[in-house]
């Protein structure tokens, strides 16, 4: 290819990056700026700005808890799933032990079973075990992600046994052989894995919805579906006033991935052997 | 104090054949041994054993007076150099070399020094922060060196840590290696395939060949009196000549044997001597130095011998005469290959 031809090819790949980027954002983007018009401008077609209706969602309707629990529920059912994925995922890939690898198989199983089918046994459990309505009961169904032990595990197969080995040789235990090289060394791994548990438990909705019922518990995803029903009467939906609680919703999940983006980066074995 | 006993180690990786046949070994508290063979013949299995990475089920390992089989790599304490260096990718070169120091706890204060004293020896000091993914191959292995030489042990193993050195760097390191060895008085077991490593690092050298030690002994005992033809023909440069007593002319030893003639043993006539000699024709020269390899057809086959440089030398295809002495041959039987 020419320089010319491939300077050419630059913008146009640019230009495709942009535009796709427009069409993501500008819904987000519309519903923030709708988050902060009056609704009867925003029905007439006008242009009013108020902040009142992010002092509705929070102070009518109870948002600020909302945000509290979801990020108390996430953010102990990202750090915990990790654990628990990671150390298994460290078993996995380095002991031989007697069924490891039927209890392999049968992590890799539960990745085939959709998450409808156990909500009714979750259901059962957690009443009879008194933890509906309380955060336990949102936290513990979620701690353990077959599919995140799955994806560290094979990670942490191409990372080199020698390092393992230099450790065990340097007198590490094999748990610090985990957190010392292991999970330095998966960071990028690991900090994807946890972007993908938080995003998953902060959407979640129907687990809440069935667990909770108690309004102090909800969560953002509870307290915005209920939004909609709250005038049942009339027949217009507050739409400004959903906007401004869904941008509560969203806001802390954009900072998230800005905090961690620069830990996904590529990994960094380089230099390890040879 | 650290010496290591192996009594009559097997050794068979899961679903395969058996790598080790029982390999006895005692090596003595600050002892250099060099472990010694083709690739394949089971030296890294059989360092792995002692340092606790491969279970040993079948044989004894003592480290120290004291049965060590069941005890955890960890707990051995024994330092190792691994072949590919394996450096912790994420940490510098500082925290690479202190972090044994900081298992065992030992005040951040004192490792790093520690670990920059050891650097200066190594002349990695301009590197301490580096991560070993932004240094040479020749500086990643001096940060392993240091790793090993950091902790507090007497015993090191390495695994061929010299073999992805270029000419010039391995020479310094086997230097390096070996003054090493005589300022700690620490014990060594080096594995190496490459016999002129063997020869020049050890105290005392263990031959092997397929899972079978061969020989264990001085460096100039297994020059001077290999037990086999195996190990005859494995250590020194160029390789010994082989050839059936009776292929040989002039023979008077004993007959029937396979005879050995290391190359420098043989002198170069231009005409045929008095003495005891084999007829030859030079196919061609190597330069080596201050030595001149000199490969000839003979009738009893191929043949190496060693000229000085000083030498007026023959030409490729001249007739030359190599007088050999019958009293520094060595012979083996010709079945099983071992001295007779
Ligand atoms: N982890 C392993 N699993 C199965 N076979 C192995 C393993 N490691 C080494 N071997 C085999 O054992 C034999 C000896 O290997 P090794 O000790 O590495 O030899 P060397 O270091 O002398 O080259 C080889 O045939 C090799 O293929
Ligand atoms: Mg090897």
């Amino acid at each position: 290819m020419t320089r010319e031809k491939s300077a050419r090819a630059l913008w146009l790949i640019n230009g495709l990056t942009l535009l796709a980027a427009i069409i993501f954002l500008s819904p987000v983007l519309y519903s923030i700026w709708m988050s902060f018009q009056t609704s009867d401008a925003y029905y007439a077609g006008g242009v009013d700005f108020t902040l009142r209706n992010y002092e509705v969602a929070v102070g009518q309707y109870n948002f600020a808890r909302y945000l509290l629990n979801s990020v108390i529920v996430s953010g102990i059912v990202t750090l915990l799933g990790l654990s628990f994925a990671t150390m298994a995922a460290f078993a996995f890939a380095r002991f031989e032990f007697r069924g490891g690898n039927l209890m392999f198989g049968a992590v890799v199983a539960t990745l085939m079973i959709p998450s409808h089918i156990t909500l009714i046994p979750n259901y059962l459990t957690l009443a009879r075990a008194g933890m509906l309505d309380s955060y336990a009961g949102l936290i513990l169904p979620a701690i353990s992600s077959g599919f995140a032990a799955f994806f560290l595990r094979q990670y942490i197969r191409g990372i080199p046994r020698a390092l393992d080995e230099a450790a065990y040789m340097d007198g590490a235990t094999p748990s610090k052989v985990l957190w010392r090289v292991i999970v330095p060394i998966s960071k990028p791994a690991i900090f994807s894995m946890g972007l993908q548990l938080f995003i998953a438990e902060w959407n979640n909705y129907i687990w809440p919805l069935v667990a909770i019922s108690e309004s102090d518990l909800f969560t953002l995803q509870i307290g915005l579906a209920r939004l909609y029903r709250v005038n049942p009467g009339e027949d217009v939906i507050d739409w400004p006033l959903v906007m401004a609680a869904s941008t509560i919703t969203i806001l802390p999940v954009l900072l998230g991935f800005v905090l961690v983006e620069r830990h996904l980066v590529r990994g960094i074995t380089m230099g390890a052997v040879k | 104090m650290s010496s290591i006993s192996l009594r009559d180690i097997r050794k068979s990786y899961a679903n395969g054949p058996r790598v080790l046949h029982g390999v006895d070994l005692d090596i003595g508290d600050g002892e250099f041994v060099v472990i010694v063979g083709p690739s394949g013949c089971g030296k890294s299995t059989l360092l792995r054993l002692i340092a606790g990475l491969e279970r040993c089920e079948d044989g004894e390992i003592v480290i120290d007076g004291r049965r060590a089989n069941e005890l955890p790599p960890q707990d051995r304490n024994i330092a190792m150099i691994f072949q590919n260096y394996a450096l912790y990718p994420h940490m510098s070169v500082l925290e690479n070399i202190a972090f044994g120091l900081e298992l065992r706890k030992v005040p951040r204060k004192t490792r790093e020094a520690r670990a920059r004293e050891v650097a200066e020896t190594l002349q990695l000091t301009p590197y301490l922060d580096r991560k070993p993914g932004a240094l040479s191959g020749g500086q990643r292995q001096r940060v392993a060196m240091g790793r090993a030489m950091a902790r507090d042990t007497s015993t090191f193993l390495m695994d061929e840590p010299l073999s992805n050195l270029d000419n010039a760097l391995r020479n310094t390191m086997r230097t390096e290696i070996k003054t090493i060895h005589q300022q700690l008085g620490a014990t060594i077991v080096f594995v190496t395939h490459d016999q002129t490593e063997a020869l020049s690092l050890a105290d005392r050298i263990a031959v092997m060949k397929d899972g079978h030690l061969q020989q264990f002994d001085t460096p100039a005992a297994i020059y001077d009196r290999p037990v086999n033809r195996f190990v005859a023909s494995f250590l020194g440069t160029p390789k010994m000549n082989f050839a059936p007593s009776d292929a040989i002319t002039g023979w008077t030893g004993r007959r029937g044997v396979e005879v050995g003639l290391r190359p420098d043993t043989l002198r170069l006539h231009r005409e045929r001597p008095g003495a005891a000699s084999i007829e030859a024709r030079l196919t061609l020269t190597e330069m080596t130095g201050s030595e001149v390899v000199l490969h000839c057809q003979t009738q009893s086959g191929v043949m190496s011998a060693i000229a000085h440089r000083g030498q007026e030398l023959p030409a490729p295809g001249d007739r030359i005469w190599l007088e050999y002495d019958a009293a520094a041959a060595h012979l083996f039987d010709m079945q099983s290959g071992a001295r007779v």
